[in-house]
């Protein structure tokens, strides 16, 4: 609903941007100190890139943020779809099952992870992906399902299989783009969500970027709070680009448009 | 990926269901990855910390272990773990219910910055804004030296410090508000511009309105959502690790501490009856959201 614009709002507004930039802006201003507080440099942030075991920790968790994000597609794009198609009377039950991860604290997790994991699962990292994805699940599963409902998926999916279609290109050629965008909503969270995540990684002795900020963070004060400022300030504007990315895209083509 | 086989012979529906005309097996077995997976990953996991908990480390069934959970440390970690959940629920509560009041009435450009930075604050948190906060109130933080100068205000004369438990509560709101006004807008974009005008037109005055009107109507999922932040809050880590090095007792740091092997061999499975008392309060917490969601739901 649309109502008017109080000064009261711009108060309200004005205050919180106050009190949610000052301390980003305070940590840009003390990341980029020069030494003994004198001047400004970005030595900091030229420090990251040079520190011994930034690149691993960073491929590390690329790796397993990429392979999560397939495992929760490969996973839960179908079980979504397969239940607003035939399996409605489920429905209830994976809303529920799907609650748990949130219900169910991570560092629980991580303790149930050490005790009921087999040996050969904990020595690789490819443990973190598996547990990443159960962690991820309740959003994915949201984000999926309202993309799902704005479709009209029965009629989509009788029309590709009295084309001849098999299940396989059902899905990847008509469902997963007409729900384009809740795809990449969902792929964009658990890609942040498991490039960020520390409890898991820290609980169960891997060695990923998260864990490796907090470890340098007690030669290199300086060189952490840089990290920081990095991590959310490029994570929001990601999501601001994100976000104005459609916007983009059609102010682009209108200037296409009116260049013909 | 067993429903994208079509392979599978079509079972004839019964009652005939919209869908018949689809070549659907419409047993459970579509479900049968996800189920697997959520039953080895998640469920397995847990039920293994209920049976460790439920062990000494003689392997005889006992209740001690919970039993020690309302004595010495570990009752002062719950009292403290309920402490920091509670009071950064009220302030981020109050607080994020405000902020959206003005949020809701945003769009354009000023919405899309608010949300997508409420999404990274809430989400990316942890130890990002740890060093954050250091750098801005610490001892030689830029805000308390801004503080002490222009406001001839001490930052460090009473009782905070960023490593207490109120500097942890500021740091915690910093994740907590954003989380409210992302649960929170979806309550106030569904008030309806009637209600106002029907208030008005019946005379009402603006605290009518508020007291008739917003009050009754916002309450449940109020509560509701501030109940979800308690959740958040109480299960947190890493924040908490990142910023107090074990300094102040709460349930999740003591977890860590016993699984980074600081353990008496006597207290073996102490960390899983820990683990469990967490859970058991989330489960609680999270019960009582879902019934406050279903009375909303009714009206």
């Amino acid at each position: 609903m649309k109502r008017q614009f109080t000064w009261f709002d711009r108060a309200i507004i004005a205050v919180t941007a106050f009190f949610f930039l000052a301390p980003l802006i305070a940590a840009a201003e003390y990341s980029a100190r020069g030494y003994g507080n004198k001047g400004h440099t970005l030595s900091n942030y030229v420090w990251i890139v040079h520190e011994q075991g930034f690149w691993p920790a960073l491929l590390t968790s690329m790796r397993i943020s990429i392979l999560t994000v397939v495992l929760v597609m490969v996973l839960m794009v179908p079980t979504v779809v397969y239940i607003q198609l035939g399996g409605r009377k489920y429905r209830r039950l994976v809303e529920i099952l799907c609650l748990l991860p949130i219900v169910i604290p991570v560092v629980s997790l991580a303790i149930g992870a050490q005790v009921a994991m087999p040996k050969f699962m904990q020595s690789t990292s490819y443990e973190l992906c598996c547990f990443y994805v159960v962690v991820a699940m309740p959003y994915v599963y949201r984000t999926l399902d309202i993309g799902l409902q704005s479709v009209a998926l029965t009629t989509l999916v009788e029309a590709s299989q009295s084309l001849g279609a098999s299940w396989t290109n059902t899905l990847t050629l008509v469902i997963i783009p007409a729900i384009r965008s809740s795809t990449m909503g969902a792929l964009f969270i658990t890609f942040a969500l498991s490039l960020g995540e520390y409890t898991l990684a820290i609980l169960l002795h891997f060695h990923t970027f998260p864990t490796w900020a907090t470890n340098v963070s007690q030669e290199n004060l300086y060189g952490s709070i840089a990290i920081s400022v990095t991590t959310l300030g490029g994570a929001w504007i990601l999501l601001i680009l994100i976000a104005f990315a459609p916007r983009l895209k059609a102010l682009f083509e209108s200037k296409k448009e009116r260049a013909i | 990926m067993v429903i994208a086989d079509d392979r599978i012979a079509p079972t004839p529906t019964k009652g005939g269901s919209n869908v018949s005309r689809i070549r659907f097996d419409k047993s459970i077995v579509g479900l049968v990855p996800f189920f697997l997976f959520l039953g080895y990953f998640l469920l397995y996991p847990i039920a293994a910390i209920v049976s460790a908990s439920l062990h000494d480390n003689r392997h005889h069934l006992t209740l001690s272990l919970y039993h020690n959970l309302f004595f010495g440390n570990y009752r002062d970690a719950f009292i403290g773990s309920f402490k920091l959940a509670f009071y950064s629920m009220l302030v981020a509560g109050i607080a994020g219910a405000i902020i959206c009041w003005a949020v809701v009435k945003t769009n354009g450009v000023v919405r899309t910055i608010t949300s997508s930075a409420a999404g990274v604050l809430a989400n990316t948190g942890g130890v990002p804004l740890a060093f954050m906060f250091i750098a801005a109130f610490g001892q030689e933080g830029l805000i308390t030296k801004l503080l002490l100068k222009v406001f001839h205000w001490d930052l460090y004369a009473g009782s905070f410090d960023l490593y207490n438990f109120w500097g942890i509560l500021l740091v915690y709101c910093f994740f907590q508000i954003p989380l409210m006004v992302i649960i929170f807008t979806p309550a106030l974009e569904n008030l309806k511009i009637e209600w106002v005008e029907a208030n008005e037109s019946l005379g009402g005055t603006k605290f009518q309105y508020f007291r008739h009107v917003l009050i009754p109507v916002l309450l449940p999922s109020f509560f509701s959502a501030c109940l979800l932040l308690f959740a958040s809050a109480f299960s947190a880590f890493a924040t908490a690790a990142a910023m107090s090095n074990g300094t102040i007792p709460l349930v999740p740091l003591l977890i860590g501490n016993l699984v980074n092997g600081n353990v008496i061999p006597s207290e073996a499975n102490q960390g899983d009856a820990l683990a469990m008392g967490m859970v058991i309060v989330s489960l609680v917490v999270i019960a009582g959201y879902l019934l406050l969601l279903r009375l909303t739901r009714k009206r």
